[in-house]
């Protein structure tokens, strides 16, 4: 059995590198995987919580579930409004979307 | 989660909520039989229905009760759930003209607006994380695309990526809070959070880790700084309508789902939760007002009065855990506020449309010059928008800002009501200016050519005294103007130009108002459409009836916080 605290290391760090991922990448698609990186370290710490730590429940599995697919929701609807900005621009570096600042 | 039989389950709580989700798809199936104009026949479906909802959840009043046990539906619910309805058919009022005027496809538009007042109404029920979660991730699903609406508009859809990008970032350490509190506590509802931070689990890292995490998701859902920052370029770039949506009833279900989080689950930790939020209450006021003083771009400067808006708000939260009845007068002083703002906002974006919908789309302030005479009905509904905004009495923002910070002072919290006072007398300056703008300066573009009429007039006054050139002068100064719908409707030199118009026709007060333009140019002025005087006039019926007579919503909003701290 793996104890509970590798597990929370490992989704910390995962999270983590989503959060990196975001501030650092400068492509939106690359932005919205980071993030979808940052929603999958919530799904495994809810399966993880769920089986070690709550053995009798099923809800952390439940809520799982239920992440994964607002997670595949989102990049759905994100992939499209960058697909939107692409056509009228032909460029996706956030630093180039720079119309309204302050 | 507990364990149901869904057998047992008392439908008839959710009515309204079935009846707004048909109505999403009502809305979205009529798409496909309509076309043209047709899509004012699917707003008009879509009031109905809303106006159809909130009856249904008014006939649920007084009933305190849960579904599931995940969705409570109490008064306070009630109340919030008619406050969205309300503010959902005041956006469709004002969404006829932008829609049609803005938009390629404008009949889904009305669908995925009920879709954002359904997940705004689950947030005010939801008395769980992760059904708080799923409501608001619905709510937000639905913004992105409004925001993002107007295809080929490149603030739009510059708005829409920023919007969707740094939501979902928040909405990703949201969820990774509740899923560390879930690990601390090994539940989600509110009422066994509150039981085990009671015990030893409140000073653990990882339940005061997760509740950081869901502060600050849930303080980016209201814009409270510094977690604002998407909020004035996604209010900048989204079509006007929506950024009335967004201001008023996204930011009323953050806060509905905020004060039912802090008071059902985080009443143990009452101490250092009431002074983060008068810390973010105090910075969000401040900077929301201070930045507003610079800003040239009308919904931009309507941004950042939101952020300070909220930041009133937010100090009646910070008074929820006072002894004694004082907490129920602040809970109902913010529930006030919210429904004041809700009309206000509504009336000043109302005015703000009818201007965009002739004028092209244009939205900074110097564009508003000169509206109180091509279009007086706007200015005014503007004009009382804003010093409802200041907390001017006889306006409903007097009553609702006096409800608000006399509990707060009363909560030992005088510093924090010395504060809100001082911030609201700075943003008397920029609402005054925007005021003066609309009032008393001319339209752009009309001093060039007033001072070439003048000295043409004058030229033409000394050498030949003859009316006929000093008609041809004018007429060649009008050439100069240019061409944007717009400006060219403004008054033409009010007063050097007094003596060679004709005399005026009209009652006095039209006179006023229009002396000195040119015969053709004379009332009535900007047409507004039906739809959108209907929706502007209910916004001003509010201000005014919440500002002379508050007692009904008084009344209302003090059985909705009697609910929420019901034991």
């Amino acid at each position: 059995m793996v104890p509970i605290e590798h597990i929370m290391v490992f989704t910390g760090a995962l999270f983590c590198i989503g959060v990196y991922g975001v501030m650092a990448r400068r492509n939106a698609v690359l932005v919205l995987m980071a993030i979808e990186l940052m929603l999958n370290a919530v799904a495994i710490n809810l399966v993880a919580f769920g089986t070690l730590v709550y053995p009798g429940q099923i809800n952390g599995m439940v809520f799982a579930i239920f992440v994964v697919t607002i997670a595949a929701a989102e990049l759905g609807l994100g992939l499209a409004i960058v697909l939107r900005v692409y056509r009228m621009r032909s460029s996706i570096n956030v630093d180039d979307i720079d119309l309204m600042r302050w | 989660m507990p364990n149901f039989d869904p057998a047992t389950l008392d439908y008839v709580l959710l009515a309204p909520q079935f009846i707004v989700t048909g109505l999403i798809f009502v809305c979205l199936s009529l798409d496909l039989m309509v076309y043209g104009r047709g899509h004012r026949f699917i707003g008009w479906v879509a009031i109905m229905g809303l106006a159809v909802g909130i009856g249904a959840q008014a006939s649920l009043w007084g009933v305190r009760s849960s579904f599931a046990g995940v969705l409570r539906v109490d008064d306070y619910s009630n109340l919030f759930n008619i406050i969205f309805m309300a503010a959902g058919i005041g956006v469709v009022f004002l969404s006829f003209d932008y829609a049609e005027r803005f938009f390629t496809q404008p009949g889904e538009f009305y669908a995925f607006l009920v879709a954002g007042v359904l997940g705004m109404g689950l947030m005010a029920q939801a008395q769980e994380l992760l059904t708080a979660y799923i409501a608001l991730e619905l709510l937000s699903f639905s913004s992105y695309v409004l925001v993002s609406y107007a295809k080929t508009n490149l603030k739009s859809n510059e708005a829409g990526l920023k919007y969707i990008i740094l939501g979902s970032f928040s909405s990703a350490i949201l969820l990774y809070g509740v899923s560390l509190l879930f690990g601390a506590v090994g539940s989600t509802m509110f009422p066994d959070i509150r039981a085990a931070l009671d015990t030893s689990v409140a000073t653990s890292a990882v339940a005061q880790i997760a509740l950081l995490m869901i502060t600050a998701g849930l303080a980016f859902k209201v814009a409270a700084v510094p977690f604002h920052m998407y909020s004035p370029d996604v209010y900048e770039g989204a079509p006007t309508p929506i950024t009335a949506f967004l201001s008023v009833a996204s930011k009323a279900a953050g806060f509905a789902l905020t004060m039912r989080f802090v008071v059902m689950a985080l009443w143990p930790l009452r101490g250092p939760v009431s002074d983060v939020i008068a810390f973010l209450a105090v910075l969000t006021m401040t900077l929301g007002n201070v930045v507003a003083l610079r800003q040239t771009n009308m919904k931009r400067l309507m941004a950042y009065s939101s952020i300070a808006q909220a930041g009133y708000a937010l100090i009646g939260v910070a008074a929820f855990f006072a002894v004694g009845d004082i907490a129920e007068q602040a809970s109902r002083g913010v529930i006030l506020q919210l429904i004041g703002y809700l009309f206000t906002t509504l009336a000043a974006f109302g005015g703000i449309i009818a201007f965009q919908v002739v004028a092209d789309g244009r939205e900074n302030i110097s564009d508003l010059a000169g509206l109180s005479r091509r279009s007086p009905f706007a200015a005014f509904a503007i004009m009382s928008a804003l010093f409802s905004l200041a907390g001017m009495p006889i306006f409903s923002g007097f009553m609702t800002k006096l409800f608000l910070f006399a509990p707060v002072a009363r909560a030992d919290l005088l510093w924090l009501v010395a504060i809100a006072v001082l911030n609201s007398t700075i943003s008397l300056y920029y609402y005054l200016q925007v005021i003066r703008v609309m009032y008393s300066e001319s339209p752009a573009g009309v001093t060039a050519l007033n001072a070439s009429a003048v000295a043409a007039i004058k030229a033409a006054s000394i050498h030949h005294e003859e009316p006929v050139l000093v008609g041809a002068a004018v007429a060649h100064g009008s050439a100069h103007v240019p061409d944007n719908h717009g400006s060219s409707h403004g008054s033409h030199g009010a007063e050097s130009l007094d003596d060679v118009a004709p005399a005026s026709l009209g009652p006095w007060w039209r006179r006023r108002l229009t002396d000195g333009m040119e015969p053709e140019l004379r009332f009535p002025i900007d047409p507004i459409s039906i739809e959108l005087r209907i929706g502007i006039t209910l916004a001003l019926a509010g201000i005014f009836a919440l500002g002379l007579y508050p007692a009904p919503f008084v009344n209302l909003a003090y059985d909705a916080s009697k609910a929420l701290f019901a034991k």
